[in-house]
């Protein structure tokens, strides 16, 4: 039953924030990175929930982004940052203690390093639209949007999850 | 301890997992195995992503925000309503009326080069840091759009289809840096490859003549594929703004800057059917001073220097009656 409600709100959050992504963020004319909505929702649900949510919630997010259409780029590497992302951020917190400077810090990195991985594999893999000369503007924008969107989503989500999976809470 | 180990093997699956696609995706992504899982994230997606961009929309914003108004007091609820909706009839009239005007425009071009296309609004745009220039169109194979046609707006061309879903198809921006288009330079009939750099406002032209005349302001057309496409002919690119080697030189480049401003696309066209005419040829009644063999009017996608030789020195009958970028083009018509 519980599982059932994790499920389905996991679901919920991955799908409205790939489509938000996509239809509403990236349109906008931000300079440098479009603002990593996804992102910031994994690592709330990672904070939250944990790595094993954690992991599989950057699975589909990033395997959802990377079909979403207009992707293009190549099926997998979206998949296999958040993935880490999602196991990495849900690792971090043992106790109930979670700083919302902490998780806000967090997620900017986890934002910055999941450009440079996405980069890096790309460059590796050979894809010609790489411009390398780019890639720092906008690792420092992801990092600066994904801590202004984690400041108020990461405690949001961490609530969502608390009201809807009571059980997975017990303190 | 048993959790962690739990959270340890999901990990290691899921990575696998990616892994994996990453892998079968790069055996080739258009016919390979995971064509089909593609496919299907355009056909569920597609229409989700739709969907979205009509409710943000800016009139249907407007009735969000006449249901939020509140019922306490009931006059003001009311004046305020009808301010509302005043100010969001001014508002959308300017929405509508830039509508309007890209679809005139639009159609302008489509008359002056016969060519049949679907109106489409852009829908979704990919993430900047994948650093590909693709967006997604709300009209897909129900509307008869199919893969590699041509996409334009009334300024000029804006990509090819790369995908198209049942509601929704994913086109390739001529800025993406995996995109060429064979161009023309309108003046001279001189033909190049215009490639994309990534750069929202920069082109490179390379030309296959090196000794050919260049100038900055040149006008550069689409030379048109066979059967129009990926791309039909005519459709203006844009406009040379700097030239890069000197005459002569292996290697002669130009750095174009398109017509359409990728960075407000809203409605566009897809062309389902170019002009039965070949724009190769010459203009009907236009007086032709010499008798050369006329090019095949099949077009053929390869660039032979011999169709560009006995090509009419009018660029195209399209290019010179274009609404925008026609002014600029027609001094340079003899």
């Amino acid at each position: 039953m519980m599982d059932v409600r994790r499920f389905i709100l996991v679901g919920v959050l991955v799908v409205a924030s790939v489509v938000i992504e996509v239809t509403v963020l990236a349109p906008l004319p931000f300079p440098g990175a479009t603002p990593g909505l996804v992102l910031v929702v994994v690592a709330g649900i990672a904070f939250a929930l944990g790595p094993v949510t954690g992991s599989a919630a950057g699975f589909s997010a990033g395997l959802l982004l990377d079909l979403a259409p207009p992707a293009a780029g190549t099926i997998g590497i979206g998949a296999l940052t958040l993935t880490v992302v999602g196991y990495a951020l849900g690792r971090v917190f043992e106790s109930d203690d979670r700083p919302v400077i902490l998780t806000t810090l967090l997620t900017a990195a986890a934002a910055a390093l999941s450009v440079l991985a996405v980069a890096g594999l790309g460059g590796l893999l050979g894809n010609p639209r790489i411009r390398w000369d780019e890639v720092l503007s906008m690792v420092i924008t992801s990092a600066l949007y994904a801590a202004l969107l984690a400041l108020p989503l990461v405690p949001f989500i961490r609530a969502l999850c608390r009201r809807v999976l009571p059980e997975a809470f017990p303190r | 301890m048993r959790d962690i180990q739990r959270g340890r093997v999901v990990l290691a699956i899921l990575v696998l997992i990616s892994v994996t696609f990453i892998l079968l995706d790069l055996r080739g992504s258009e016919s390979g195995p995971l064509r089909p899982l593609r496919a299907l994230g355009e056909a569920v997606l597609g229409p989700l992503e739709r969907a979205t961009a009509t409710v943000v929309a800016p009139t249907t914003d407007f009735f969000r925000s006449l249901s939020q108004l509140g019922e306490k007091d009931a006059r003001i609820a009311q004046l305020e309503a009808e301010q509302a909706r005043l100010t969001a009839e001014l508002e959308t009239m300017e929405y509508d009326r830039d509508r309007a005007r890209a679809v005139d425009e639009l159609y302008g071009l489509v008359s002056a080069n016969d060519y049949v296309t679907v109106p489409a609004q852009v829908i979704a745009v990919g993430p900047a840091q994948g650093f590909a220039w693709t967006v997604t169109i709300d009209a897909g194979q129900r509307d008869g759009v199919q893969r590699d046609m041509s996409v334009i707006t009334g300024q000029g061309l804006v990509g090819r289809v790369v995908s198209a879903g049942p509601f929704t198809s994913t086109v390739v921006l001529i800025i993406d840096a995996t995109s060429s288009v064979g161009g023309r330079l309108a003046g001279t009939s001189q033909i190049g490859i215009v490639s994309g750099t990534g750069r929202q406002d920069v082109l490179q032209m390379q030309l296959l003549d090196p000794l050919a005349p260049l100038d900055i302001d040149d006008v550069v057309v689409t030379f048109g594929s066979e059967g129009g496409r990926p791309y039909a002919p005519g459709i203006p690119i844009g406009r040379v703004s700097e030239i890069r080697g000197t005459q002569g030189q292996l290697t002669r480049m130009a750095v174009l800057q398109p017509w359409v401003d990728m960075s407000t696309l809203d409605i566009v066209g897809v062309v389902l059917q170019s002009s039965e005419r070949n724009p190769r040829e010459p203009l009907d009644g236009a007086p032709l001073p010499t008798a050369s063999p006329s090019p095949s009017p099949t077009a053929s996608p390869s660039p032979s220097p011999a169709a560009t030789s006995s090509a009419s020195p009018v660029p195209s009958p399209s290019a010179t009656t274009l609404p925008s970028p026609a002014e600029s083009a027609t001094p340079a018509v003899p």
